[in-house]
């Protein structure tokens, strides 16, 4: 049998550890540790982890996952029925003609953002023309074809902000956070979409991409006034969780506002007191 | 009985069937337990996180692709979820080193005494190692798993594997002699950054 030197080791023990070698070569291998002290410890540091316990979650754990999921159904629930309604009222609400119209097609938002295409790809056009003429420089090209693009990015968060199907606003949420400048249009979108979208999930959404832009006044203003018109308990929870974060001065009295709020969600009263515990740690 | 896989539940998750991530939770909260409180040593702190990681489940779960193996994207998931409270809490508290006094005798001290300098020492490992050694060691992820995970070749995971363990027995080794030394509390190293694999639904944003 060949004796294995210590790089050959140092190639074959990971899979020893996980028991993938054939008994020849895990018979090499001990035969090498019996002379090599380094390589002994090695295998014994890995046998001796075993040392540490196996640890179980707690009986809470389940009812925690049961009551978050339980919400987050009810939530779901409570959407659909709201859509459902809301289609119903629709036409007699605004009165709009349900017949595919030109004119309309051009101020929906995707018509918006087809016009700016074109706008867009008719200004390219001319400003090459006009380039190979002047040749002016580069830079300056570049600079304002960025600006263009990033104003284009807005748009289309700003148009698909406004769709009817979930999965399209909610990609309307991830193209606003392409740009890591936050459009004061595209806040206000989005902090629309934190109070007002009819999903729970693109109000989430919203509330991630908000919360990269905690340094803008505006945005935790926005925050915090969301606290008081939402009802559905999971985004009430992950804004009391974003609030709480920020350490915002105005969110204790919020927190203690919301929680006299009749028929209180019992998860949501539970975290408000957990925040303002949270809260009263920090400050002491 | 053979069990449905977790493939399949999963599907009926992503198409509305939330209820059917409770067979999922059963599943993995103990595995996903463990490795929190093993990369932690927070049982708080690692109820929490299994929470988090089972809400974003759900909340990207239109994210999760056919084809895609269940453990691996729930992995990405957890691994982004500690990498966001990583950030959120820094800097970590460095954890009480004193021994805990002990009323057993005998072998069973000696035992308690070297599991608890052996947490301490995963605890002073950096985070990536931590990490790869408990995926390796107590997640029962193999190495190619792990590879897919960590968005590397199945050999570097290995070197990685060999090279943690070795850090880790020359940190046993000095806290065994003199193990009143202070834990240093490691910060995140540049190779724990985020996982990049696609089919990683984002932590902070929606694709």
């Amino acid at each position: 049998m060949s004796k294995l030197t210590c790089e050959q080791m140092e190639q074959l023990l990971p899979d020893y550890f996980q028991s993938a070698l054939s008994s020849a070569q895990s018979a090499e291998i001990e035969q090498h540790c019996e002379h090599c002290a380094t390589c002994a410890q090695d295998v014994v540091m890995w046998k001796q982890l075993a040392m540490l316990p196996e640890e179980a979650p707690s009986a809470e754990s389940r009812q925690r996952f049961d009551a978050m999921l339980h919400a987050y159904s009810a939530t779901a629930a409570e959407t659909a029925l709201a859509q459902s309604k809301a289609q119903q009222s629709r036409p007699i609400a605004t009165g709009a003609k349900p017949s595919w119209n030109f004119i309309e097609w051009l101020r929906s938002p995707f018509g918006a953002v087809a016009w700016s295409a074109a706008l867009l790809l008719i200004g390219l056009f001319a400003g090459t023309q006009v380039s190979n003429r002047t040749k002016p420089a580069q830079s300056d090209e570049l600079a304002s074809l960025h600006a263009e693009v990033t104003s284009m990015r807005q748009l289309v968060a700003l148009s698909m902000l406004q769709q009817q199907s979930a999965s399209e606003r909610l990609q309307g949420v991830s193209w606003s956070t392409r740009e890591g400048h936050l459009d004061p249009q595209v806040q206000t979108a989005l902090l629309r979409t934190l109070r007002d979208d009819g999903s729970v999930d693109v109000r989430l959404a919203a509330l991630d991409a908000l919360s990269r832009h905690a340094g803008q006044p505006q945005v935790r203003k926005g925050v915090l006034e969301a606290l008081q018109q939402q009802q559905s308990p999971l985004v009430q929870v992950a804004l009391i969780d974003q609030l709480t974060e920020w350490r915002d001065p105005d969110v204790a009295q919020r927190l203690r506002t919301l929680e006299q709020t009749p028929n209180l969600n019992p998860a949501v009263k539970q975290r408000a007191e957990w925040a303002l515990a949270k809260l009263q740690e920090s400050t002491q | 009985m053979t069990s449905v896989p977790d493939e399949d539940v999963m599907l009926q998750v992503h198409d509305g069937e939330v209820h059917m991530l409770g067979v999922l939770f059963d599943r993995y909260q103990a595995p996903l337990f463990n490795f929190y409180s093993k990369m932690t040593q927070d049982r708080t702190v690692s109820e929490d996180l299994v929470q988090e990681v089972f809400l974003r489940i759900l909340r990207y779960r239109q994210t999760y692709r056919p084809g895609t193996t269940f453990r691996t994207w729930m992995y990405q998931i957890a691994r982004n979820t500690r990498l966001d409270q990583v950030r959120k809490v820094r800097p970590e508290s460095p954890l009480a080193t004193e021994p805990i006094a002990s009323t057993n005798t005998g072998d069973a001290a000696v035992r308690q005494q070297e599991t608890q300098l052996l947490q301490r020492a995963l605890m002073q490992l950096p985070e990536d190692k931590r990490e790869i050694l408990v995926l390796s060691r107590f997640q029962e992820l193999k190495y190619e798993e792990i590879a897919r995970l960590l968005g590397c070749e199945t050999g570097a995971v290995k070197v990685r594997v060999h090279r943690a363990l070795q850090q880790l027995r020359e940190t046993y080794t000095a806290l065994e002699s003199n193990p009143s030394a202070q834990s240093q509390p490691q910060a995140p190293s540049q190779s724990s950054r985020r996982a990049t694999t696609d089919s990683v639904p984002p932590t902070r944003r929606v694709q």
